[in-house]
């Protein structure tokens, strides 16, 4: 609770982050919960904060830096 | 305020030469003016060099963690609470300490004094309102209200909640303070917004880690920034390392954060972290009923179950 | 943005969600293939960093169920 309330917070959008207990018996709640967070991070779209950038994009900055000098 | 220094020495040396207490942890004058820094008294003729003013925001409970002496320690409220809390989490024994209780009007914003100030500090006086502040062949004044750290100003625990001495009378605690109309602005605004907030208010951070260290709930023998196996945060300066070190650094202090201020005074850069572990502080607040360091018989939200916890977050 | 699709990464509880996955698939049961299953032994070890990696590492929902 005060972990999801922090990081909405920060700005990640409510709906990205889901929590639920299923027991083992509960297939069809499993199937529901599923289809629900699926669809609810669909609507939201591609996520673009709190990504780190590639380690790839990094090295390429840093061969620029290495051009330069 | 001010008076309280005789007083501390007097008990401070009385303590020492009964051998109640092996040392005093205290304050003594910093080598910068607006710095006081800590220090452990062992020699009873040592303890002309404890002072006390409005310059003594380091948390003191930070220097407990462990220790295996009798310690007397000089506690304003919020190092109090933070000696409640490292008792609870058994890091000192109540019965290693003699609290000396302090009760506090609040200490001086070193940032804010730093930004107003046009040359270079060199001299801080200060009597019971007022501060002087010299330097550079200029000279201001300020009251002590208008340049109290933020916390401070929203305080409302200002006396010390466990004490075996008291050196002054305890002060009137300040009520019906809004402590979170930051946090309330920021709760309100799109993630956009948010992220955008957040970007711009940790864009300034160097990873020094000073509000880590200066912050007495952080005594982890491996912090998670320095572990690399497995390596939970990178080390580099790329904005998403720098929010998930403020993030997670924010909520280890969650429903232990006794928003003593300690970090933010630390941060070299003056970035206002407060407003992490402020909002973790508010939630505990108004989602467990819950106030850190308040009373020793108490475990913190984290640390306990209960049937009716909030849970409408898991479906 | 139509052949974009969620990467989910989802922690399950071995004893709970995680068998709940495991009835559903032996029940031929349907459901969208965005979740990506990272099996853990109980909730109870969930660790705040899982969470803030996986969305570190670019994944565009979590899901924790026990």
């Amino acid at each position: 609770m005060l972990f999801k309330n922090l990081i909405e917070y920060m700005g990640l959008e409510p709906g990205r982050l889901h929590f639920s207990w299923i027991s083992s018996a509960e297939s069809t709640k499993f199937v529901e919960v599923v289809n629900e967070v699926t669809s609810a991070i669909k609507a939201l779209g591609p996520r673009k904060s709190m990504v780190k950038t590639p380690l790839t994009d990094i090295k390429d900055k840093a061969t620029e830096h290495v051009d330069i000098h | 305020m001010l008076t309280y220094i005789d007083k501390i020495r007097q008990i401070a040396e009385g303590f020492l030469k009964e051998g109640t207490v092996d040392m005093v942890i205290g304050f003594r004058r910093g080598t910068l003016p607006l710095m006081n820094e800590p220090c452990l008294i062992k020699r009873p003729e040592d303890v002309k060099k404890l002072v006390w003013d409005s310059n003594c925001g380091i948390n003191l409970a930070n220097y407990l963690t462990n220790r295996k002496e009798k310690i007397g320690i000089v506690a304003k409220g919020c190092d109090s609470r933070n000696i409640v809390n490292h008792i609870i989490e058994n890091k000192i024994k109540r019965e290693q300490l003699f609290i000396i209780g302090v009760p506090c009007k609040g200490m001086i914003d070193r940032h804010a004094i730093e930004a107003l100030f046009p040359s270079e500090i060199e001299e801080v006086v200060e009597d019971e309102s007022r501060i002087v502040v010299t330097g550079g062949g200029v000279e201001q004044i300020w009251s002590k209200a208008e340049v109290l750290q933020e916390n401070c100003t929203i305080c409302i625990h200002r006396n010390p909640v466990v004490y075996d001495e008291l050196v002054a009378d305890l002060v009137v605690e300040q009520k019906d303070v809004d402590r979170y109309e930051d946090i309330r602005r920021i709760e309100g605004i799109s993630p956009e917004e948010k992220r955008d907030y957040f970007n711009d208010l940790l864009s300034s951070c160097i990873r020094c880690y000073a509000c880590r260290n200066a912050c007495p709930l952080c005594y982890c023998p491996t912090c998670f920034v320095d572990a690399s196996r497995p390596q939970w945060v990178g080390k580099s300066q790329d904005p998403t390392d720098i929010e998930t070190f403020h993030f997670l650094r924010a909520f280890h202090c969650a429903g232990r954060c006794t928003d003593c201020g300690a970090c933010e005074r630390a941060c070299p850069m003056g970035i206002k972290v407060r407003v992490l572990t402020k909002k973790l502080e508010k939630d505990c607040l108004e989602l467990f009923d819950w106030e850190t360091g308040m009373d020793v018989e108490k475990r913190a939200p984290l640390r306990t179950y209960s049937p009716d916890d909030p849970d409408d977050m898991i479906r | 943005m139509t052949s974009w699709e969620p990467k989910i990464v989802s922690f399950l509880c071995n004893w709970c969600s995680y068998g709940a996955a495991d009835l559903a698939g032996i029940g031929r049961m349907e459901y969208p293939p965005n979740i990506r299953v990272i099996r853990i032994p109980c909730t109870g070890l969930i660790n705040p960093m899982f969470i803030l990696t996986a969305l570190r590492e670019g994944a565009d929902g979590i899901w924790m169920s026990g």
